[in-house]
């Protein structure tokens, strides 16, 4: 199969950005998209992601450059004024930079759920097409994964993509190493073309959006010597929200015993301890350490040692606290919009509990 | 025929392709998946290899093919780039085709090896996905790594795109391996630009045939595997013949100067991709040029066609070939233009220009004529996009001075910040107070009689009033083992402490410039040195204190904490500081494998374990040999103190951690081996650590035990215990291990079980009988 496509406007590059956090797939989709091109549109094409240690949970953006078959492809650079936006996460919609250099003439597509739009949208360009798809949702349904709606959508709104080239592109690059899970992408991939929305009139911004380049804090004539930090512990100006993927611990302050396991087992020191007097409790024996270990409260010994809560800024979701908590206080549940600003119970009140917060970068 | 892309970025687009063409289908690949395909087609005999960013994949991709059975190459993971560079010397005075691929760092910490092998005039091909290097530490691109080889003697071809990268490496078997050449071979390309950058290329449909009409047989003239023709490799040799030796090397460099385009001419031939030793364009009338190296020079030329149809006559100059250096064709390509710009992507401090500059003036300084103006320029260190704009810049420069005719500023850094005097990162936390962190939270006691040492720890509620000393807001993956290891370790070290983490998991994602998660002072340094780095402190902590120098006496406790993937390359230097016996604790994290850069196997890794360089396939079943078991390396330095723990078991990690606080300030140095749970890399859930680790300990794959004053002692015994599983039980929960529960594994499986059993009647021993 090796079929002609024809970009929009030959003598230009068509270039499309990815928007996402590690794990959801934006990388896969962008090398399947180039590949599909270069190999089955007769397109030429290129595809990278910025992207630096190999974990989980961290912003990437990936990026595909196409142009007609004889139009060389030279630059390396990052794709600044994309034809096309695509957004893996709504929590990303809250920075800035993941719509930089949007235009009127160009095309985002948001990973969102039905219903109320949020307000970020409203910077977007007057005249940007904006589509959204519940492409969360849509991959749960369909045991897929994100990225596969959003492939769906995406070729759906650019008639020059050949939708069965991209399709079959899409289970080749699965079926490398999970062909059962070819025939459920198939499904994300066609409810992902199908099931998009138009939100018209959203977009109110007056012109293109700036181009952003993150610009370093300090420079040469101030940045200490030698490259050290004076300044420690300033992660916690970091917020991590867009780190989980769908799954929170919720905190039930009636059935801890305050034995502090959960502390010793998190990763990202989210949980907050208080000096406030509560209640006594009893001591429980926790057969799965089977050491000299129990899990016993603080009781009359310390009253004040009492955790309160979890600081969502940092939590990533991995739900280690509810894995180990023995009298089932910590309960995964399903994070949905507003849960965690509810639940949340600061570790450091001064910083502000927003995405992107203030002193955040 | 599919449109030759190649062809298009060269000036050679309107040749027709030759009859000797050799067939070639379109592919998508990255530099780094361009050098894996390259080395799968020229069939090299063996590849000795490191991990390292952005290299790594290189051997990747090999190593999933040789699973898939694709090809036959050897592949040896070294030690440390150090050993795969003399596993690679070794293989090659075998006389075989050999391969290795590395960058920054890992060329560094080989350099000592390249002048050795192109000295003793040893071919083999070595990639170099280009990177910064350290320190600070920085991935990303630029060319200080490749500079440091430009007096080695090896031969230094560049390639600025997948397509060059894989077209080259067959350029450089063919150069390396002439018979007036006989030199080493090094293939440079962009990191992540074009290392990692998909671009449509062409490969080869028959690579035998290219072998056999392109590449012929190796010949080498003297091999160490004929015993029939003894021959001594690398005799001492002091003046007068040295510089004789080195004579001779010259010469090959020169002989090279004309080998390479015969070379270039012939893969021309059979690929219809010309790559001349420069890479002109647009320069027959320019009247302004950049030269530049690689992908920034691909940048360059689109901006030099917009000048161009602008009417400025503007022009890029790139050399395909960086050693031998093309002086003449510099002199020749520069010899009209009236200004250039030349762009460095390493400094040479203090000379005024990169390397690349230095010697593009010395080259046209030999043409009594050239009246060029040169501008030299750093730009895009450790990775910094170089994109139009910035060539647009170094046009205009070129331009301005061109139409004053005179340089106002001959050297200058391009892209660099000043920063703003009110402008500061997010301020950090207090310093901890030494009281707050000395709340006795494990009592440490020695039992006369024993000897041994007792320890009461506080319940585990009362540890949540010691002051983190790692703040939140890291970039750890979820899940992540690491920091529940150092907060239980961290939660009953009292007082004082500062630490070292050596290259790893937990170093990247706590130190974010300009963010740092820790809040006790934390030194980095590459995994080669970190026990030397921290042993050298530690003495410089005792001396100050003796001569009184230290303001208010602090008593300071020194940890060094190594991983991920255990402790590897720097082991030297480590067994170096354990004989030295300082004052200090050495905490291995081992999550079996180089998971930060993209789980490759480290010596941790255990047999049969699938990593991206352990593949499973139909000739491979994971890992081919046996983890490394450091805590008894250990031990056998006779340590004061030496135990395994895990996550798993909170309680008895916290005991060890006090008790080596205790010997570590009165004895000398203590080891710890800390199993630590990665669940994106031993593919479980987020949230399955518990069950893993305790399973690793139940399994008895991972004893917990301590050998203290060279007695061991198991801690957890889990037959005694009725809580013994078998190692499938513990397998079985892993992504990366679950096909050793295949039937066809059982032997795989049964080796695991065997050598797990041996090790643990072993310990079992030690532990009864107290003078093992």
């Amino acid at each position: 199969m090796n079929r002609q496509a024809k970009i929009p406007d030959p003598s230009r590059f068509f270039e499309i950005r990815f928007e996402s956090i590690g794990g959801l797939g934006a990388h896969a989709a962008g090398q399947i998209l180039a590949r599909t091109a270069v190999l089955h549109m007769s397109l030429n094409g290129a595809h990278f992601s910025s992207y630096g240690s190999e974990k989980k949970g961290s912003v990437v953006r990936s990026y595909v450059r196409l142009s007609s078959a004889d139009k060389p492809i030279r630059s390396s650079a990052p794709i600044d004024i994309p034809d096309v936006i695509v957004v893996f996460h709504a929590a990303l919609l809250e920075q800035r930079i993941t719509l930089a250099g949007l235009q009127p003439s160009g095309t985002l597509i948001c990973n969102l759920p039905a219903g109320e739009i949020p307000d970020s949208l409203s910077r977007v360009p007057a005249g940007t097409r904006i589509v959204r798809i519940d492409a969360l949702q849509i991959a749960v349904e369909e045991r897929s994964r994100p990225n596969a709606v959003l492939l769906g959508a995406l070729t759906a709104v650019l008639p020059f993509l050949d939708t069965d080239a991209v399709l079959t592109g899409l289970t080749e690059g699965f079926s490398h190493h999970d062909p059962q899970a070819v025939a459920a992408n198939e499904r994300a991939f066609s409810r992902g073309g199908k099931e998009f929305e138009l939100l018209d009139q959203t977009g109110l911004g007056a012109e293109g959006l700036p181009v952003m380049r993150p610009t370093p804090v300090w420079g040469y004539q101030t940045a200490p010597l030698g490259g050290v930090l004076p300044l420690p512990g300033n992660t916690v100006w970091n917020d991590l929200t867009a780190s989980r993927t769908g799954w929170l611990p919720v905190f039930n302050t009636e059935q801890c015993i305050h034995c502090g396991l959960c502390v010793l087992v998190c990763p990202d020191f989210c949980l907050a301890w208080s000096n406030e007097s509560a209640g006594d409790v009893p001591a429980l024996e926790c057969p799965d350490f089977s050491l000299s270990w129990s899990a016993e409260g603080p009781g009359e010994e310390a009253p004040s040692a009492r955790l309160l809560g979890i600081d969502y800024r940092y939590c990533k979701g991995c739900l280690r606290c509810v894995e180990t908590c023995p009298t089932e206080a910590m309960r995964r549940e399903a994070e949905t919009p507003g849960l965690a600003e509810r639940l949340q119970v600061p570790l450091f009140p001064e910083i502000t509990n927003r995405v992107g917060g203030a002193g955040g970068n | 025929m599919a449109t030759n892309i190649q062809a298009a970025v060269n000036e050679s687009t309107t040749e027709q392709r030759g009859k000797t063409e050799a067939p070639q289908h379109v592919d998508f690949l990255g530099g780094n998946e361009a050098a894996a395909a390259a080395a799968r087609d020229i069939g090299f005999h063996l590849m000795g290899y490191f991990p390292i960013t952005p290299s790594t994949e290189v051997a990747e991709n090999l190593a999933k093919m040789q699973a898939d059975g694709e090809h036959e190459i050897v592949m040896v993971p070294g030690d440390g780039e150090h050993g795969a560079a003399g596993i690679c010397y070794g293989a090659a005075i075998g006389g075989g085709r050999v391969l290795n691929a590395t960058s920054s760092q890992g060329l560094l910490y080989a350099l000592e090896q390249l002048p050795v092998q192109a000295g003793t005039r040893m071919p083999m091909v070595l990639n170099i996905a280009t990177r910064a290097v350290s320190g600070p530490l920085d991935i990303r691109c630029d060319h200080s790594d490749i500079y440091f080889a430009l007096n080695t003697g090896w031969i230094i071809l560049l390639a600025r795109d997948p397509q060059a990268v894989y077209d080259l490496n067959f350029a450089a078997v063919k150069i390396g391996e002439h018979p007036d050449v006989r030199l080493p071979v090094l293939v440079a390309y962009d990191g992540f630009f074009t290392s990692h950058q998909k671009r449509r290329l062409e490969c080869f449909d028959d690579p035998p045939s290219v072998r056999r009409d392109f590449l012929g047989e190796p010949h080498a003239p003297y091999t160490a595997l004929d015993p029939r023709h003894p021959v001594t490799f690398g005799p001492y040799m002091n003046d007068p013949d040295l510089i004789n030796n080195k004579k001779q090397l010259s010469l090959a460099m020169e002989a090279a100067r004309s080998v390479i385009p015969q070379v270039l001419e012939d893969l021309y031939a059979i690929t219809g991709r010309r790559y001349p030793v420069m890479d002109a364009y647009g320069m027959e009338d320019a009247e302004v040029a950049v030269v530049l190296l690689n992908s920034a020079a691909e940048t360059a030329k689109e901006v030099a066609d917009h000048l161009r149809e602008n009417g400025r006559k503007a022009g890029v100059l790139s050399p395909n070939v960086l050693r031998p250096f093309p002086a003449e064709a510099f002199r020749g390509a520069l010899a009209q233009v009236r200004a250039v710009v030349i762009g460095d992507r390493a400094d040479s401090y203090g000379a005024d220009g990169g390397n690349l500059s230095l010697e593009v003036r010395a080259a046209l300084q030999q043409d009594a004529h050239n009246r060029t103006l040169v501008l030299s320029r750093i730009y895009g260190l450790g990775g910094r996009d170089f994109d139009d704009t910035d060539a647009e810049q170094f046009f205009a420069q070129a331009l301005d001075a061109a139409a004053a005719g005179e340089v106002a500023l001959p050297f200058a850094y391009h892209g660099v910040y000043d920063g703003e005097p009110q402008k500061n990162p997010p301020s950090g936390l207090p310093a901890i107070e030494t009281a707050e962190v000395s709340r006795g939270m494990a009592r440490v006691r020695e039992d006369p009689d024993t000897g041994r040492l007792e320890v009461e720890l506080e319940p585990m509620w009362a540890t949540t009033a010691m002051p983190g000393r790692i703040a939140p807001g890291h970039g750890a993956c979820p899940g992540c083992g690491v920091f529940p290891v150092l907060h239980q370790v961290y939660s009953v070290l009292e007082g004082d402490l500062v630490v070292l983490f050596q290259t790893g998991c937990a170093m990247v994602v706590t130190t974010g410039y300009p963010n740092t998660a820790h809040r006790i002072t934390y030194i980095h340094n590459l995994f080669q040195n970190g026990a030397a780095t921290l042993a050298g402190l530690v003495e410089m902590y005792h001396e100050l204190l003796r001569r009184g120098e230290l303001p208010n006496s602090p008593d300071i406790t020194f940890m060094m904490v190594t991983g991920d993937g255990g402790m590897d390359i720097g082991i030297g230097p480590a067994l170096g500081a354990a004989h030295r016996n300082h004052n200090m604790i050495i905490l291995e994290y081992d999550n079996q494998g180089y998971m930060n850069t993209g789980a490759q196997l480290s010596y941790a890794t255990p047999l049969g374990h699938r990593t991206s360089t352990s593949e499973v396939g139909c000739t491979r079943s994971g890992k081919a040999f046996h983890h490394k078991d450091t805590a008894q390396i250990f031990a056998s330095c006779h340590l004061p103190y030496v135990f395994t723990a895990s996550e798993g078991y909170p309680e008895d990690l916290m005991r060890k951690a006090a008790k080596s606080q205790w010997y570590a300030k009165r004895e000398g140095l203590v080891y710890g081996k800390v199993l630590s749970f990665c669940p994106l890399n031993w593919r479980t859930t987020d949230d399955a650590a518990q069950t893993v680790l305790q399973t690793a300990v139940d399994s008895c794959f991972f004893p917990l035990y301590e050998v203290e004053k060279g007695r061991t002692v198991i801690s957890y015994d889990p037959d005694l215990l009725g809580r013994r599983q078998k190692v499938g039980d513990w397998l079985r929960l892993m992504g990366k291990t679950s096909h050793l529960l295949s039937p066809g594994n059982a032997p795989h499986l049964e080796a695991v079980e065997a050598e797990v059993d041996r090790r643990w009647r072993r310990l079992k021993a030690m532990h009864e009988h107290p003078e093992l």
